[in-house]
Parts: C-alpha cells; structure tokens; sequence
C-alpha cells in the first residue's frame, strides 16, 4: 500500500489517482451525510434539549444528569443486560456443540441438511419472527400451550407474566441467531487441520477429551468474536420487544433500545434520548475494546 | 474411514434432528395456520387445504399488496445502489494511488462499530429536513455502508494488476476496463453483497418505522407489525402477511445457499 503523498506526481499517477478519487466518491458522499455526520450531531444533540418544533437547546450535561436519577432507563439497563445474559450463552453453546458435532459425525448428506435447516430462522425476519411466536405463546390455544395441556400441564401466560416474558423474547432470539452462528463455528471447524486431530485418535483420547484440548482452544479466536456479536446484538434489541410485549408486562421488558425509542418518537424528547444513545455507543465500543485486548493477548 | 457408531454419536444425531425441528415447527405452524379458515388456533387437519382466502384478504384489504410493492421496489433499488457504489469504492480503494486512502478506509470501518440507534435520531432529522420522509429515497439511501466495500475489497485484492495493465496497453479505456474486466472478476462477492443487502433491507424495521409514517409508504415488517395478535385477531390472516413476508428471502435462500452460508463465514472470520 502506498501512503503517496510525494513531493511531485507523476502526471499519469496523478490521473489515476485523481480517476480513483471519483470512484470512491459515491461512498465517500453517502457515507459521510449517513454514517459519520449523524455520529457528531447525535453527541450535539445529547447535549441539547430538542423536540424539532424549535432548534436545539443548549443544556450542558443536563441530560446526563438526568440519565443517572431516571428509573426507567436502570430498569432498562438490568432488563437489557439479563436479555444478553440468557441469549448470548445459550446460542453461542448451542452453536458450538451443533457445528462441532456435524463436523464429526455427520459430515454426509443428512448432516448437511441439518445445517441448512438450523439456519433457515436467520433469514425470517425479526418482526415475522415475533409475529409467529407471539402467536404461539398465546394463553389461549397457542401451539405451545396446547402442546403443555396435552402433557397434563397448565398453561403459561409467557408474554403476560412479568417473570416470564424477557425470557420468552430471549427464546426467540436463540431460535433466531443460533443458526447464524452454527455457520461460522462450522467454517472454524473445517479448518481444525485433520492431521492434529488423528494424532490425538491414534493417543487414545476420548471424543470429548479433543474436544476440550484441541477444538476448543484452537477455536478460541471464533468464540471471543462470536461472543462479541452476540452481546453487541443482544444490546441493540428492538424489533422483538416492540412486536411482542411493548415493553411490558409493566416495564418488565423495556430494553435500551426500546428506551431510546420510546424517549425519542413517542416523547419527541430527542436530546434526552440522544443522551442515551451515546452512553449505549460508549458501551458497545468498551466491549469492543475488551475483545480487541483479549484478542490480542491470547492468540498472537 | 471406518468409524464406530456408537450410543453417544446415534443421541447426539437425534437430538441435532431435534434442534432442527424446532427451527422449522414455527414456521410450519404459520404456513398451516395461514392456510385455515377457522379463526381460531386449534388446528385441525381436516381444515388444511390450500386455501388462499387469508392471502387475498391480507393482500387487498390489509395492505400487505402495497407493502409488498413498497418492499420489492425498495430492495431492488438498495441492491443496486450498493452493488455499484461498494464496487466503486472498493475498485478505488485497491487498484488506484489515491492519497491517504488507507486512512479514509480506515474510518470506514470504523463506522462499522457505531450502533443503529446512534446515527438513527440525527438521521431521522436530516430526512426531515431534506422533505424525504415517505419516499423510497429515505429507505434506499442509508443502505450503503462500509461493510460491503470491505467485502468487494477482499475480492477485488485478487484482480491481477498485470491483467488491468494489459488491457490499458492494448487502448482499453478506464470505464471499459472497470466493466468488462473487474466488474466479472468480482461477480461473486457481489451476489453475496446483493444477498446481505436483499436481506437487510427486506427485514429493516425501525428505521422505515419512524421515517415512512404514510400508509401507502409501509414496507412489509410495518406493516406486520400494525396487525395486532390477541384472540380477537384473525389468526390466519395475520400468519398469510408472516408469510409473505417469509417466501421471497427463502426462495432467495433455497437458490444461493451456498453464497449465503459463505458469506456470513466471510464476515465472520474477517470480523
């Protein structure tokens, strides 16, 4: 890669890079007015007290005081942070032990259909998604609660109930993304090399000892990323809250997303709402540092 | 290879079998339920046939038809845009002496990082602003983003420069060699481009929420989500607009697994 910033260019390289220049244009454009420029406003805004009707108020740090005495948004935080608690190890161990296990033992055709099948919920969209399982869960004749009172059981308001309604949202999302998983894990697999793995065979080790000595470790890189993208996604949950529950029962499922929402289009209180939303980027750039440091130290 | 099968391997390929069914029962669940009259849940098989009452009833009077045009319009229209500008960019970005352009890349990415929900209430604004709420413009435009250009890029690393050489030497014009030579060399990051952007833009939600607000702009997700689903709800009809809502990205799915499945172990590898 050339940093060519010299003193003279030649006029040919000059027009090259003057032609590269307009290619890169278009992105350059659409970029800045759509993923950079919105950044900036959103931390001006966070200082501002703003609902489009007039311009924006300059406030200081009012609305991060605020953030710190508002109970909604700590709710929301607990809330939020049990969702990523439930979803991101269940589908990150399911992921692993499904795409581990069909390399192993089912490297044929049915194994093959299997993993097609496992990713079919990825491509169905969140709010689809959330539709069919709100539907499911439904008190009254839901599949799941027919299939309960089938088995001699009663049935489960699993929506309704503020215990169990994060946790019914959070099965949704693993029947979602497990599959999204699963197929990474399985490339990460693929390249174990095959030689490592017979040697262990020949050693007498037994199937979950190489396991835990060989797959795991050399799948270690796969899993700090899959694990960053599990909570970074769990963190931003939306769709499934605003299809499913609303944010209730009580405000038993408000989510941080749902916060920032709720605080920006139904209150119209944008400033305080970009408040929030900074503090959420602060968040997911931490847990972005902490992999990039955990990275680093283990596997160079 | 001869192996042993043994109890564990027969449990373990029962309980994947499992697993795989529970993925695909809710999904047969909404197409049997959008294909019943009744209005109730208990399905009963001798109310199964292929009954298009409940897609009818979605499509004309539920709005779902102008959802699905909306969506299909939209997504046609994201496809190309990023189709073009990613292989634009990433063409630059990799064969021309653009100064500091590592640099600019590198901000790129970094916008990779930023969650929706940041850029979403300033760009909520600026739509405004630009007077280009409920337009297809407003879907379409935010579509491009650093990821498909770092994705044409891994591609477009393997386009020899020798080839690009020759083919200037032989007087093949700039446009000319960017189509005919890079353009097919890179064909298949670009399906694979075209799907992410096929599905991201088919399952956006949030974003076509708060800026199309007019009836007639909803794309399919919105319109889903204004069906409400207690037990006064017609079942059927609101499992016909899930469905609708499902087919175009399976049949998509069923035709180009394979691109699926290696593009997102591309991006996941790469991170």
């Amino acid at each position: 890669m050339t940093k060519a910033v010299r003193p003279r260019m030649s006029p040919r390289r000059r027009r090259q890079a003057l032609i590269g220049a307009g290619y890169i244009a278009p992105s350059f454009i659409l970029m800045a007015i759509f993923n950079v420029t919105p950044i900036f406003l959103s931390f001006y805004y966070s200082f501002t007290k703003y609902n489009m009707a007039t311009a924006p108020q300059w406030v200081g740090l009012d609305n991060y005081a605020r953030l710190f005495t508002n109970r909604v948004l700590s709710e929301a935080l607990q809330n939020t942070v049990r969702y990523v608690l439930i979803t991101v190890p269940l589908q990150t161990v399911l992921a692993l032990i499904i795409a581990v296990f069909i390399a192993e033992n089912m490297r044929n055709r049915y194994g093959s259909l299997m993993r097609s099948v496992i990713f079919i919920p990825v491509i169905v969209s969140l709010i689809a998604s959330a539709t069919v399982w709100d539907i499911m869960y439904q008190p009254k004749g839901g599949i799941i609660n027919q299939l309960l009172n089938f088995f001699g059981f009663a049935s489960v308001n699993f929506l309704g109930k503020k215990a169990s309604a994060l946790p019914s949202v959070a099965a949704v999302a693993i029947w979602k993304n497990t599959g999204y998983y699963m197929v990474i894990y399985y490339a990460g697999v693929m390249n174990v090399p095959a030689d490592v793995k017979e040697a262990a065979i020949v050693d007498g080790t037994t199937p979950l000892q190489r396991f835990w000595y060989i797959t795991l470790p050399i799948l270690r890189p796969i899993t700090y990323m899959i694990v960053t993208l599990g909570i970074i996604g769990s963190f931003q949950v939306f769709d499934l809250v605003y299809k499913m529950t609303g944010g209730g029962p009580g405000r038993s499922t408000y989510t941080v997303a749902y916060v920032i929402y709720t605080f920006a289009f139904q209150d119209k209180n944008y400033g305080y709402a970009s408040a929030v939303a900074i503090c959420l980027l602060l968040v997911i750039l931490l847990i972005h540092m902490v992999q990039t440091v955990f990275f680093k130290e283990k596997d160079v | 290879m001869k192996r042993k099968i043994t109890f564990g391997v027969v449990l373990g390929i029962i309980l994947v079998t499992v697993f795989a069914v529970i993925c695909l029962l809710p999904l047969v669940y909404m197409i049997a339920v959008s294909f019943t009259d009744s209005e109730s849940l208990y399905i009963r098989f001798k109310d199964l046939r292929l009954n298009f009452s409940n897609y009818t009833y979605a499509i004309v009077k539920r709005d779902f038809g102008t959802a699905l045009k909306n969506s299909i319009i939209t997504v046609i229209g994201s496809c190309l845009l990023v189709d073009v500008v990613s292989a634009m960019a990433a063409y630059g970005f990799e064969k021309k002496p653009v100064p500091h352009k590592e640099g600019l890349f590198q901000g790129y990415l970094a916008t990779m990082m930023i969650p929706g929900q940041v850029t979403l209430i300033p760009m909520f604004v600026m739509i405004n602003r630009a007077g280009l709420t409920n337009t297809y413009a407003a879907l379409i435009l935010p579509m491009v983003g650093a990821f498909g250009i770092l994705l044409m890029r891994q591609f477009m690393v393997a386009v020899p420069d020798e080839l690009l050489e020759a083919a200037e030497i032989d007087g093949c014009g700039e446009m000319r060699r960017f189509l005919t030579i890079v353009i097919p060399l890179v064909q298949p990051a670009m399906i694979t481009l075209t799907i992410f952007t096929f599905n991201a833009t088919w399952n956006n939600f949030l974003w076509p929420l708060i800026i199309n607000t007019d009836p007639r702009m909803r794309v399919l997700p919105v319109t889903m989500s204004t069906l409400a689903s207690n037990s006064t709800t017609n079942y059927g009809m609101v499992m016909a607009g899930a469905t609708l809502t499902f087919v175009f990205p399976f049949i998509l799915y069923i035709f180009l697994q394979k691109q699926f499945v290696e593009g997102i172990a591309l991006g996941g590898v790469k991170g």
